[in-house]
C-alpha cells in the first residue's frame, strides 16, 4: 500500500529546495563579485562565478578601506562581547541565585529594554555621548552595543545558572569560598555552552549594528563595515563587483563563525527567551 | 548532601552569612548586579526618559539643546495625520505577515528536517545560514537581485512571463512591501525552523506512535499530540517575531527608506526619518513612544494569553 | 568578615567598570585640535568619494598639507545621499568636520540655524576676483557664510556614438530618447526614487524651470503653478514612456552611461571627470538642455567653516589657500567643467581636450541654484514634500495635478 520511498523522495526534494532558497542569495553575491563588467550588464546573466576574476577580493582588501572597515567591526564586536559578557555574568547570577528587593523590577527592565528600537534611542544617546566625548570612537560604540545586547545575554546566562544544581556551589560555600570565587571558579566553567551562545549573539549584534555606527562615527577611518558597505548604496560609481566582494567578506566570517557554534546559539537563544 | 541538609547544618564559618540568602549577605546580589544595572540605567533608562520628555517638545535636530514645551501637540498632530495612520497600518501588516510567515515557514521546514536522513546535520546547518548573514549585506544583495534591469529576480520573472511592469519592484507601491517581507522572512525562517525543530524533537515519540496506533491519521496526530506540545514554543516565537519586526530598521531603511510613497513606512522608519530627514526630534519621539506603547501592549497581551492557556491546561 | 566580603564584591564591580574605562580610553577618539603644534582639520565633501574626482581632490589637499607645517587637512568622504543628514546631525550637536563642502539646500538651513561660522572676519574676500552671479548666494543679510567651492551648470550630456545630432527642442528630445530605447539600452536616465530625494530635486528642477516654472515667486510658494505642472508633466511623460531605466539609481545608470547603455542625461559639469574616470574611451558630448526656456539648475557648492570648530583660523587659512590663483586653476581642472570661486582662464590644452567646456560657461547667466527663492532655509523640507508627491504621481497613485496641489498645501503649511 504505502510507498515510503515516494515520501522520502518528496522530502529530499523539499529539503533541496529549501537549501537552495537559503543559500542562493549569498551564492549570488559571490557570483556577482566574480563577474566581468560586460557580463553584469549583458542581456543574459552569468550563473556561475568566473574564478579568473578572483582578484576583486584581493583588490577590495588591498585598497585599504575595506580592510579598515573590517578591522573596526572586529574591534567593536570583540569589545562588545567582552563587556556584555563581563556585565552579564554577575547580573545573570544575581537574578538566578538570589532573592532580593527589586529583582522583579530588574527582570521587567531587562525584558522591556529588549523591545526598544535603536532608532528611538539614537537621539538622546547622541546627546549623552557628546557630553562624555564618546562620539566618533570605537569605544563609544562598544558601550552602546553592550547596553543593547546586555539584556538578552543576562537572560540567557540566568537561564544557564538556573539549570545548574545548587549543591556544588553550596558545598564550596561551606568550605568557605566567597560568592565571587564560587561564581568565577565553579559556576562559570559549568555554563560554557551558554557563554558561547551569548558571546556569539553579542558578537553578531555588534558586527551587524548600523544605526549607532552611522550616526556616531564621523571619521571615515573609524567606520565599521556595516556603515562602509551601506555607504555604497547610491554612492557614485563603485563597481557592483567591489560592493558585492566587500559584502561577501563582511558576511563570510559571520556565517563561518556561526556554523561552528550554531548548536549553542540556538539552544542559548531559546533558553534565554523561554526563561525570560 | 542535599541542599536541604546543608541549610540545616550551619557550618562553623557560615553562621553569620545565613541571613537573606544562603550564599552571602543580603547585599551580595546588589554587588553582582550593580555594574550591569548602572550600565542599563545610563544607556537605556535615562535616554528613554529623555525621549519621553522630547516627545512633549518641539526640538530641531539642528539645535537639539533648545526645546520648546508644546504639551500634547506632537501626539495630537500625528494622530490627526492620515499618513501616520497609514504608517500604523503598514506596521500592522508588516508585523502580522512576518510573524505568520516566519513561524509557518519555520514549522514547515522543521517538519521537513524532523525525520532522520543522511546529511541532515549538514542540511540543518546550511538552512540556518541566512540568519547569520548581516542585515546590511542582506539588504545590499536584495537590492542588487531586485535591480530592475540586471537583477536576477526580474530576469527570472521575465523569463516565466510574470515580469513586474517596468521591473522596478522596490519602486512600486504595490510590490515594495511584499519584496521587503520576502527578504525579512528569508532572514527569519532559519531561526524559527531551528527552534521549532528542537521543540519537535522533544515531542515524546511514544505519544505520536500511540496516537498512530489508535488509528489517528497524520493530521489528527499532529493536532492532538505534536501541536499541543510545541504550542508554547510557537507562542514564544510569535512574541519574539513581533518584537523583532516592530524594531526592524536597517533592512527597510536601506532597501526603500520607507518609500515609495510611504508604502513600506513602519513606525521605526517613520521615527527615524522624522528625526533625521525632517529634523523634528519632538514628533520623532512621539512616534517612538507610540511604538513603545504598542510593544508593551503586545507583551502584556502575550502574558495574558499565556496565563489563560496555563489555567486552561489546569 | 562581612566587610571583607563587601570589599571583594566592590573590587569585582570596580574591575568591570575599569575594564569598560580601559576599553574606552584604549579606543578613544582623536578629535581635531592640535598635537605637537600641528592643527588637524577635517574637510568633509561628498565629491571626495567620487570616482575620478575623489582621488584628485585628495591629492590637491595633500598639496596644501605639504605647503606648510602648521595645519593638516584630512579628507572625509561622506556619501552624497546621506551627506546632509550626517553632517547636519553632527553640527547640530556642536561637533562635526571643521570644513564642509555643502550643497545649497543644506547650506541654507545650516546657515539659518547658526551652524556656520560667518566668514567676514576670517577671510577678506575683496582680495579675490569672485564670480558675482553664484557668489551672491553666499551672503545672507550682509553676512558671508561661504565661498564657492564649485559651481556647475546643468547641460545635456549625450553619447556621441549613439546620437549624431543632439536634439534642440523638447519634441526632438523625446523622439531621440524613444528611438534609442531598445533592448538593454535606454534613451535617457534621471533619478526617480525616494531614496535619492536630493537627486530627484536636482533633476526635476531643470524641467520646472526649463518650462518656465518656478518653485516660488519670492513671496509665496508656486509649486502647483500651471508652468510647473507643464514641466513636471514632461518629466512624467518620459517616465511613462519607459525611455529611462526605471528604479535604477544614479550610481548604476551613470555606469550604464559610461558603458554606452544610456543615450542622454541632464547633468552638471562635474560629471565630465566622473564619466571619464569610469570609461576614458566613451565618446560623449554636451549641449544646452533643449527645453522651451533657457533656464536650468546649477550646483552651487560652498565651502564653509563649522561654527563649532575649535580651529576656525586654521580653517580660514585653508580657504585662503584654495583661493590663490594657482590652486583655483588646479581645482577647476580637477572639477572638470565646473567653475570655481574666482574667474579663471581655461588653458588651451584643456579646451582642446574638452571643447564643450564653453557650453557650460555660456550657461552661467541663465543658471539658478536649486533652492526655493524666499524660503532658502526651508528648502530641504519643501524638497521632501515636493519629491514625495511627484513620486506618488509617477507611481500613478494620484494624478500629477492633485499631487502638486497637495505638495503646495503641505509645503505652505510647513513654511508657516
Amino acid at each position: 500500500m504505502r510507498l515510503p520511498h515516494i515520501g522520502l523522495t518528496l522530502r529530499i526534494v523539499g529539503v533541496l529546495v529549501v537549501l537552495g532558497v537559503a543559500v542562493f542569495p549569498l551564492y549570488w553575491m559571490f557570483v556577482t563579485a566574480l563577474s566581468g563588467d560586460s557580463e553584469l550588464f549583458a542581456a543574459k546573466a552569468r550563473l556561475v562565478p568566473d574564478l579568473s576574476q578572483f582578484g576583486v577580493f584581493i583588490d577590495a582588501l588591498a585598497e585599504g578601506k575595506a580592510a579598515t572597515w573590517l578591522r573596526n567591526s572586529l574591534v567593536i564586536a570583540a569589545g562588545t562581547t567582552v563587556l556584555s559578557i563581563g556585565l552579564g555574568i554577575p547580573l545573570g547570577y544575581a537574578l538566578s541565585r538570589f532573592s532580593f528587593r527589586g529583582k522583579v523590577l530588574m527582570t521587567v527592565v531587562l525584558l522591556f529594554t529588549q523591545m526598544l528600537p535603536e532608532a528611538l534611542m539614537v537621539v538622546p544617546l547622541f546627546a549623552l555621548f557628546r557630553r562624555f566625548d564618546l562620539l566618533d570612537s570605537l569605544g563609544g560604540l562598544i558601550l552602546v552595543n553592550s547596553a543593547f545586547v546586555l539584556p538578552i545575554v543576562a537572560l540567557i546566562l540566568k537561564g544557564a545558572f538556573d539549570g545548574l544544581p545548587r549543591e556544588i556551589e553550596e558545598s564550596a560555600r561551606v568550605d568557605g569560598a566567597r560568592p565571587l570565587t564560587v561564581l568565577t571558579r565553579i559556576n562559570v566553567p559549568l555554563i560554557a555552552p551558554s557563554l558561547a551562545a551569548s558571546a556569539v549573539i553579542a558578537f553578531f549584534h555588534a558586527w551587524n549594528e548600523y544605526v549607532f555606527a552611522v550616526t556616531f562615527i564621523f571619521t571615515p577611518g573609524m567606520q565599521p563595515a556595516s556603515v562602509g558597505i551601506a555607504g555604497f548604496i547610491g554612492e557614485l560609481g563603485t563597481p557592483i563587483q567591489t560592493v558585492m566582494a566587500v559584502s561577501f567578506l563582511f558576511t563570510a566570517p559571520a556565517v563561518v563563525f556561526y556554523l561552528f557554534v550554531q548548536k549553542y546559539v540556538v539552544a542559548g537563544m531559546t533558553a534565554g527567551a523561554v526563561k525570560g | 548532601m542535599t541542599a536541604l541538609e546543608q541549610q540545616q547544618l550551619p557550618g562553623p564559618r557560615t553562621g553569620t552569612r545565613r541571613r537573606g540568602s544562603p550564599l552571602g549577605s543580603k547585599w551580595t546580589p546588589y554587588f553582582f548586579l550593580a555594574p550591569a544595572a548602572l550600565f542599563i540605567l545610563v544607556f537605556q533608562v535615562v535616554p528613554l526618559a529623555q525621549e519621553v520628555f522630547l516627545s512633549f517638545t518641539r526640538t530641531s535636530l539642528l539645535n537639539p539643546t533648545h526645546s520648546t514645551w508644546v504639551g500634547l501637540d506632537n501626539y495630537t498632530r500625528i494622530f490627526g495625520d492620515a499618513e501616520f495612520r497609514r504608517t500604523l497600518l503598514i506596521t500592522l501588516i508588516y508585523v502580522v505577515v512576518c510573524v505568520v510567515a516566519a513561524v509557518g515557514t519555520g514549522l514547515a521546514v522543521a517538519l521537513l528536517l524532523n525525520k532522520g536522513f543522511r546529511g541532515r546535520g549538514v542540511a540543518r546547518a546550511l538552512v540556518t545560514i541566512p540568519w547569520a548573514a548581516p542585515g546590511i549585506a542582506v539588504a545590499l544583495i536584495a537590492i542588487w537581485m531586485l535591480n530592475p534591469d540586471y537583477g536576477i529576480v526580474n530576469r527570472f520573472l521575465d523569463t516565466v512571463g510574470l515580469g513586474v511592469p517596468g521591473g522596478a519592484i522596490l519602486d512600486s507601491p504595490r510590490y515594495a512591501l511584499p519584496a521587503i517581507l520576502v527578504t525579512t522572512i528569508w532572514q527569519l525562517f532559519p531561526f524559527t525552523s531551528v527552534v521549532l525543530l528542537s521543540a519537535l524533537q522533544a515531542v515524546p515519540s511514544h505519544l505520536t506512535e500511540a496516537a498512530m496506533m489508535d488509528g489517528a491519521g497524520r493530521w489528527s496526530t499532529f493536532r492532538a499530540v505534536t501541536w499541543q506540545s510545541i504550542k508554547p514554543t510557537v507562542g514564544l516565537l510569535a512574541l519574539l517575531m513581533t518584537i523583532w519586526s516592530l524594531r526592524r530598521f536597517e533592512l527597510i531603511w536601506l532597501m526603500t527608506k520607507g518609500g515609495p510613497v510611504g508604502a513600506t513606512e513602519t513606525l521605526v522608519i517613520d521615527l527615524y526619518s522624522q528625526a533625521f530627514d525632517s529634523k523634528q526630534l519632538g514628533s520623532a519621539a512621539a512616534v517612538g513612544m507610540v511604538g513603545v506603547v504598542v510593544s508593551l501592549i503586545v507583551i502584556a497581551g502575550s502574558r495574558f494569553v499565556a496565563r489563560a492557556a496555563e489555567r486552561e491546561a489546569g | 568578615m562581612r566587610l571583607h566580603r563587601v570589599r571583594r564584591s566592590m573590587v569585582a564591580a570596580a574591575g568591570v567598570t575599569c575594564m569598560a574605562a580601559a576599553l574606552l580610553t584604549g579606543c578613544g577618539s582623536d578629535d581635531g585640535g592640535s598635537e605637537g603644534g600641528v592643527t588637524k582639520l577635517t574637510f568633509a565633501a561628498s565629491t571626495l568619494g567620487d570616482p575620478g574626482r575623489g582621488p584628485l581632490l585628495t591629492k590637491w589637499l595633500e598639496e596644501f598639507n605639504k605647503s606648510q607645517n602648521k595645519i593638516q587637512v584630512a579628507p572625509a568622504a561622506v556619501p552624497y545621499p546621506t551627506f546632509g543628514q550626517t553632517v547636519l546631525t553632527q553640527m547640530g550637536s556642536g561637533k562635526g568636520p571643521d570644513l564642509i563642502r555643502f550643497d545649497m539646500p543644506e547650506f541654507e538651513s545650516a546657515a539659518d540655524a547658526g551652524l556656520i561660522a560667518p566668514l567676514d572676519e576670517l577671510v577678506d574676500v575683496s582680495k579675490y576676483d569672485l564670480i558675482k552671479q553664484p557668489d551672491q548666494f553666499m551672503v545672507h543679510n550682509g553676512q558671508r557664510h561661504g565661498i564657492i567651492f564649485e559651481a556647475s551648470n546643468y547641460a545635456m550630456f549625450y553619447n556621441a556614438d549613439l546620437i549624431k545630432k543632439p536634439p534642440t527642442t523638447y519634441e526632438e528630445f523625446v523622439k531621440t530618447a524613444k528611438s534609442l530605447t531598445k533592448g538593454d539600452t535606454y534613451g535617457l536616465a534621471f533619478r526617480q526614487t525616494e531614496a535619492e530625494e536630493a537627486g530627484v530635486w536636482q533633476d526635476i528642477f531643470n524641467y520646472v524651470y526649463g518650462f518656465g516654472g518656478a518653485w516660488s515667486d519670492g513671496q509665496k510658494l508656486t509649486i502647483n503653478s500651471p508652468a510647473n505642472l507643464k514641466g513636471l508633466q514632461a518629466f512624467k511623460d518620459l517616465y511613462d514612456a519607459k525611455v529611462i531605466p526605471r528604479g535604477t539609481d544614479a550610481a548604476t545608470f551613470r555606469r550604464m552611461f559610461a558603458e554606452g547603455k544610456v543615450g542622454m542625461e541632464l547633468n552638471n559639469g562635474g560629471y565630465v571627470t566622473a564619466t571619464r574616470g569610469q570609461n576614458a574611451d566613451l565618446n560623449f558630448n554636451v549641449a544646452p538642455i533643449p527645453f522651451p526656456v533657457r533656464k536650468q539648475g546649477a550646483i552651487l557648492a560652498p565651502i564653509v567653516i563649522n561654527e563649532a570648530s575649535p580651529a576656525k583660523e586654521a580653517a580660514a587659512t585653508f580657504i585662503k589657500w584654495t583661493l590663490e590663483p594657482d590652486n583655483q586653476v588646479k581645482l577647476q581642472e580637477i572639477l572638470g567643467a565646473s567653475s570655481v570661486a574666482t574667474v579663471t582662464k581655461r588653458s588651451p590644452e584643456q579646451l582642446k581636450e574638452t571643447p564643450f567646456l564653453t557650453v557650460f560657461d555660456d550657461l552661467t547667466e541663465t543658471s539658478l541654484p536649486q533652492i526655493v527663492q524666499g524660503f532658502e532655509a526651508k528648502t530641504p523640507d519643501i524638497r521632501k514634500i515636493v519629491v514625495q508627491n511627484v513620486i506618488a504621481a509617477l507611481q500613478g497613485t494620484v494624478d500629477l495635478k492633485t499631487a502638486l496641489d497637495r505638495a503646495q498645501q503641505q509645503a505652505t503649511q510647513q513654511v508657516g
